[in-house]
């Protein structure tokens, strides 16, 4: 099944980026505490966001005015999470490939895409925000779970 | 680690159904019960996060050769007891003192190791849990 995948994924785990982060001493743990750090951080903050959407955080303010900045320290930080964690997959990539609790957390952190999509076209707004606490919940869970299961 | 947290990564690691190529405790994988000798030529070496792993094909009493997988800590945590890549190569014999694993697979947690030239260089994943757990940077057990 999707031999072209795999692959693309011993390829890159293969790379010398790869391979580097793999048999380093200290970088890859350097890159996998930036990417707990963040998630617990940017994961938080998201939490805020939902939670004033359903009206249990923040009431008394509006809600542009507690979304507008907190959306921007978000957006950084998914960023910064998008990045060490491909750096964290390109070390591992041949065997994330196969591993059920990696690929179910890339299926939710699709979902968290649509449902960011559908929300800023008009989508309700509660089941948007239950959704994002419940799949950024997910995501983490699915994250620990991807070093107990091959 | 509280007693609640290490039960829950315990459970969790029973739950799961465990294999190789994973970073977690001792006791998600390996039985504390079951001590076992190996000395066996390595066959193939992965100095690899988040866990290394070496081959050893290991002869028993009646001469016939199996292959076995070792599983050490990662790289820096090696390196930092002084064990170096460099330090072991395809060809040479390794004494490996570990845990076999739950699931009875050829596969055991090298928790002492007994290098080429003789040095012996603990082997564990610091803080996993398991015995003579020694966390980075404690002063290596006698021998």
């Amino acid at each position: 099944m999707l031999s072209w995948l795999l692959a693309a994924c011993q390829w890159l785990a293969a790379t010398p980026l790869g391979t580097g982060i793999r048999e380093s001493d200290n970088l890859f743990s350097v890159i996998e505490t930036i990417h707990v750090l963040d998630i617990a951080g940017t994961a938080g903050v998201i939490a805020i966001v939902d939670l004033r959407l359903l009206g249990m955080l923040f009431s008394q303010s509006e809600v542009p005015e507690v979304l507008s900045p907190l959306v921007k320290v978000a957006w950084f930080g998914f960023a910064l999470m998008a990045a060490s964690g491909l750096l964290l997959f390109g070390a591992e990539a041949a065997d994330l490939y196969a591993n059920p609790a990696f690929r179910w957390k890339m299926l939710a952190i699709i979902a968290l895409g649509l449902n960011q999509w559908i929300f800023h076209t008009g989508g309700p707004r509660v089941l948007a925000a239950v959704l994002s606490l419940g799949l950024w919940l997910t995501v983490i869970v699915l994250g620990r779970a991807i070093a107990y299961v091959s | 680690m509280n007693k609640f947290a290490y039960l829950a990564v315990v459970s969790l690691g029973m739950l799961a159904s465990v294999d190789c190529i994973a970073h977690h405790s001792f006791a998600a994988e390996f039985d504390g019960n079951k001590p076992v000798r190996l000395v066996g030529v390595i066959t193939k070496i992965q100095w690899t996060n988040p866990h290394s792993y070496f081959f050893l094909d290991v002869k028993d009493s009646k001469g016939i050769v199996s292959g076995w997988t070792c599983e050490a800590g990662n790289p820096g945590a090696l390196s930092r007891r002084g064990w170096n890549r460099g330090d072991i190569k395809l060809g040479d014999t390794l004494i490996v003192d570990g845990f076999l694993a739950k699931d009875g697979s050829h596969l055991i947690d090298a928790r002492r190791v007994t290098l080429p030239n003789g040095r012996n260089v603990y082997g564990g994943t610091p803080g996993d849990g398991g015995p003579e757990d020694q966390p980075s940077g404690a002063e290596p057990a006698k021998n």
